[in-house]
C-alpha cells in the first residue's frame, strides 16, 4: 500500500511537472485583406525563418485559418505576439494542448 | 516594365518613388494610426487593442504598453520620413508596419472578417484598401 501510494505520488509529481512545462504557442490568424507576400515578410523579419518555412506557415494560415508559428516560454511568446501585432497581423498566444 | 514604387539601392537604402499624392496618402494613413492609438473610442480600437492572450481576463500591462509604444513610434517615424527620397531599412519597416496595421484596422472596423465579406464589398472603401495593399506589396519586394 505504501509503495503504491509512493508510486501514485511520483506519477502526480511527473504529471504536474509536464503541465507546467507545456509550451505556449504563438498563433497567427487568417484575414481576407492581408496580402500573402506581407505575411511572408513579417515571419522572416520577426522570427528570422528561412523563406521556405515562412511561405509554408503563410499557406497554413491561408488554408487552415490559423497556424502556430512559434512555441516556447510564455514571456517570449507574448513578446513575439506583440511584434506580430505591431506588424499588423492578427496574433494571439495560447497554452499548448 | 512598370516602374517600382520602392527600390533597394546599392547602398542598402530604399528609394521612394511615390508621387506627392502617394506620399500624402501614406501620411494620412500614419496620422490615422497615431490618432487611433491615442483615442480609446476610435473605430480602429478593436484591431489596435486586440487581446494577446484571449484566455486571460486582462493582458500583461507591460506587453500592452510595449505594443502601444511601438505602434506610435512607427507611425511617428513614417510622418518624420514622409518627404525623404530614400529610407533606411528600419524606416521602410516602420512604413510597412504602419500601412499593414491600418489595413487590418480598416478591415476589422468594417466587418471584413472573411472572404465573403471582402468579396461583397464595393465602392470607395475597396479602392482605399487596394491602394494600401498595392503599397504593401511593393514594400514587401524590397524588405
Amino acid at each position: 500500500m505504501t509503495a503504491r501510494l509512493a508510486s501514485t505520488e511520483r506519477e502526480l509529481d511527473q504529471s504536474a511537472s509536464v503541465a507546467t512545462q507545456r509550451p505556449w504557442n504563438v498563433v497567427v490568424w487568417n484575414d481576407p485583406v492581408t496580402p500573402m507576400a506581407v505575411v511572408v515578410v513579417v515571419f522572416r523579419r520577426v522570427f528570422g525563418y528561412p523563406e521556405a518555412k515562412c511561405t509554408h506557415l503563410m499557406l497554413t494560415v491561408h488554408h487552415e485559418g490559423r497556424a502556430v508559428v512559434w512555441s516556447g516560454g510564455r514571456e517570449r511568446a507574448e513578446s513575439y505576439c506583440v511584434k506580430l501585432q505591431v506588424a499588423g497581423l492578427q496574433s494571439t498566444v495560447e497554452r499548448d494542448d | 516594365m512598370a516602374s517600382r514604387l520602392f527600390t533597394r539601392r546599392r547602398d542598402g537604402r530604399i528609394e521612394v518613388r511615390l508621387s506627392p499624392d502617394g506620399r500624402a496618402f501614406v501620411g494620412a494613413t500614419a496620422r490615422e494610426v497615431a490618432a487611433a492609438e491615442g483615442d480609446p473610442n476610435h473605430a480602429w480600437g478593436a484591431a489596435l487593442h486586440a487581446p494577446i492572450d484571449p484566455g486571460r481576463d486582462a493582458d500583461d500591462p507591460l506587453a500592452m504598453l510595449s505594443r502601444q509604444s511601438e505602434l506610435t513610434s512607427n507611425a511617428e517615424l513614417v510622418l518624420a520620413t514622409l518627404d525623404e527620397g530614400a529610407l533606411t531599412d528600419g524606416e521602410a519597416w516602420a512604413w510597412f508596419c504602419t500601412l499593414q496595421v491600418a489595413l487590418r484596422s480598416i478591415a476589422v472596423a468594417n466587418g471584413l472578417l472573411d472572404d465573403d465579406a471582402w468579396n461583397a464589398l464595393s465602392g470607395p472603401l475597396v479602392e482605399h484598401i487596394q491602394t494600401i495593399q498595392a503599397l504593401l506589396f511593393e514594400l514587401s519586394r524590397v524588405l
